[in-house]
């Protein structure tokens, strides 16, 4: 029987095995907020295509082992390959903790990486996730670059899961500030291996400050088995330019906020995403940008190619507030569906409170092109070649817009490899 | 090396072929020429294997086994090569990466390694040169914003580069100008040999004063209502197709 609600007594309890530190006020706020408010349900409009019943389930059962911590397994496996073939200064977070060693190695200019609880934080009530993440947050990352530096080399954030119980839990948390006229590039991976189920519950907050610039590619490649929710809360101050590029390739259920909240003009926000999901996969991306001052920009383009009984969700929210004059803000989100049963559930929200905006969204949903298909076949290249070809070009215009260099070449290969399983699966 | 015997063809439920023969040998360039709607495309078609005619009686053997037995690609591995009438713009493709990737379909098909990097491009850029192309739109993608000339240059690339046994070429002279057309027909010509064979499917005689023909063909409602030599095709040009309409019915 799957639950909707966390056994509040026993997160209580598994919050008090956590260490006494500079994070426990927040812990204790943020679990008395989710115990009052919960956790959201399909009647939740944002949450109508996602049920978090079956995160909830992992997680009551993991609070049922009573173990405070997830055993520590070797996530060397997993972190080895994606460090050794990316080229960046790589912090590493396995099941939820913090590695001191790589905090340690980290030795940029003008970069400060230190824990969390090295600081008071302030408890923030953004959403109901993030209540869960900092109820039973172990530790997380503070990244700081100082005001008018540009770093050399992208930092990287590597979580990594093992599954080794039953059913396991992770909280993963970064806290980024971007000084005054520096820029900041950032890779954020999630990999996660094992037989157990897992559900990781990850928090981003970012804050631009002025003129600051901030390149952001964050890519998903868990377990097909495994699940994870994820919400980037960023804050974009004057004249800053923000670009996140999203890629989902792995999961069961996976579900992303990307909240971007301009409240300093002249800034600019490009948010791009991919996500490739086949059998039994559901990968749901919301994003919000609050456009509270102008003049700024926002432009968003996602793309999905689906496969057997995959469903995803795009839900792209851009809110222009009453004086946010000179504000240009566009939406795009296009989808491959390649099986009947496959489904897309795409919504572009326009909410406008003021006149002088430039507004616009365009959704597509549709299948490969059989002009194309035929053209590739009288080229000798199979049915399954051509598929390829075609969905690979498709999904290559969100590689195309990286804004960091290093991960190209690993996401052009995963890219393709994705789209030969799932095709391969539809031959079948 | 074709042998077409009786072929009847529909797309829907409207019947395009209604009976139509015809003998290829290699080493021969033909022309069918007729008026549209006559059913020259669908023959190109339905020869590469396009999968929206059904063929619905009637025999197509080539080097002696039945074609209408083969997907597209595998009949592209045996040595068909359509220049398409329109060929399709395929965005974000690689023009390159699409050439080496039909080579080395093919080339796996006969049982050959893959062609390698150094000797494509070198090969490339030897046809590109016969045809008048820059080598640039080896980088671009596949006829992505090419001209109507540019496309059926790339066509002619392909076909050079794949060496077709039978070649099929679908109004390849459409939408060219006097230059595009020479290039073009220079390409063709250069792949003139004893071993192949080449069926030019045009509306116009123009094409033919640069690839002179063996034989002329004129189709006309899904047959073929006359066949000659070239001189065939002056007449034509001289008197208009109803001439061989009135010529087949009366």
């Amino acid at each position: 029987m799957k639950s909707r609600h966390f056994s509040m007594d026993a997160l209580g309890d598994a919050i008090a095995r956590l260490p006494d530190d500079r994070l426990t006020a927040i812990r204790n706020a943020a679990f008395a907020h989710l115990r009052e408010h919960g956790l959201p349900t399909k009647r939740d409009e944002d949450w109508k295509y996602t049920d978090l019943a079956p995160l909830v389930d992992i997680g009551n059962q993991w609070l049922d082992l009573g173990d405070d911590v997830t055993p520590q397994a070797d996530s060397s496996d997993v972190s080895d390959p994606i460090q050794k073939s990316i080229d960046a200064d790589w912090l590493l977070i396995s099941n939820g903790q913090v590695d001191a060693n790589s905090i340690a190695a980290l030795a940029q200019d003008g970069v400060t990486v230190e824990l969390l609880s090295k600081h008071d934080s302030t408890a923030n009530f953004s959403a109901p996730l993030t209540d869960l993440n900092s109820a039973l947050l172990r530790d997380g990352l503070r990244i700081t670059v100082d005001a008018n530096h540009s770093i050399k080399r992208p930092i990287g954030i590597l979580v990594v899961d093992i599954a080794a119980t039953a059913a396991s839990l992770s909280q993963i948390r970064a806290d980024v500030i971007v000084g005054a006229n520096s820029t900041l590039d950032l890779i954020e991976y999630h990999a996660s291996s094992g037989e157990g189920e897992h559900y990781a519950n990850s928090v981003i907050n970012l804050t631009l400050e002025d003129n600051a610039r901030a390149n952001w590619v964050r890519i998903q490649d868990r377990d097909r088995a495994h699940n994870q929710t994820g919400r980037t809360a960023v804050t974009l101050g004057r004249d800053s330019q923000f670009h996140h590029c999203a890629f989902d390739f792995g999961g069961r259920l996976i579900r992303n906020d990307l909240a971007v909240d301009i409240a300093e003009p002249g800034s600019a926000a490009v948010f791009d995403g991919l996500y490739l999901a086949g059998e039994d996969q559901h990968i749901d991306n919301h994003t919000r940008v609050d456009h509270r001052v102008g003049p700024a920009t926002s432009q968003q383009e996602y793309r999905g190619v689906l496969t057997a009984n995959a469903r995803c969700v795009w839900n792209g929210k851009a809110i222009v507030h009453e004086g946010a004059d000179g504000t240009d803000a566009e939406q795009a989100n296009h989808n491959l569906l390649l099986s009947d049963k496959a489904e897309i559930d795409a919504k572009p929200e326009l909410e406008i409170y003021t006149d002088d905006v430039k507004c616009s969204h365009g959704t597509t949903v549709g299948q490969l092109d059989e002009t194309s298909l035929f053209y590739l076949r009288t080229r000798g290249i199979d049915i399954v070649g051509a598929k390829q070809i075609l969905t690979t070009a498709f999904a290559q215009t969100i590689v195309s817009k990286l804004p960091v260099e290093s991960p190209r070449e690993s996401l052009a290969e995963l890219v393709s490899a994705r789209l030969s399983r799932m095709l391969e699966a539809v031959v079948k | 090396m074709l042998e077409i015997n009786n072929l009847k063809a529909t797309i829907g439920t409207t019947e395009i072929l209604r009976g139509l023969s015809l003998s290829v040998k290699a080493g021969e360039v033909h022309a069918i020429m007729g008026p549209n709607g006559s059913g020259k495309s669908t023959l190109a078609q339905v020869i590469a294997g396009h999968a929206d005619y059904e063929v619905t009686d009637g025999t197509v053997t080539y080097k002696g086994s039945n074609l209408l037995e083969l997907e597209p690609e595998e009949r592209a591995r045996e040595g068909i090569f359509l220049s398409f009438q329109y060929p399709v713009e395929i965005a974000g493709v690689n023009n390159a990466y699409l050439l080496k990737a039909s080579m080395n379909a093919k080339r796996k098909h006969q049982g050959l390694e893959e062609i390698d990097a150094f000797e494509f491009l070198k090969l490339a850029k030897e046809k590109m040169a016969l045809l008048g192309m820059d080598p640039k739109f080896l980088n671009r993608g596949v006829n992505e914003g090419f001209s109507g000339g540019e496309k059926k240059r790339n066509e002619i690339l392909q076909m050079a580069m794949l060496e077709p046994s039978l070649a099929i070429l679908d109004e390849t002279d459409s939408g060219l100008d006097i230059d595009a057309l020479r290039a073009v027909a220079e390409g063709v010509n250069s792949l003139r040999t004893p071993e192949r064979a080449i069926i030019l499917v045009t509306h116009y005689q123009r094409l033919l004063d640069y690839i002179e023909p063996d034989f002329v063909h004129v189709l006309s409602e899904g047959r073929i209502v006359r066949s000659g030599d070239k001189s065939l095709a002056l007449q034509l040009e001289e008197k208009g197709y109803d001439w061989v309409r009135e010529a087949a019915t009366g």
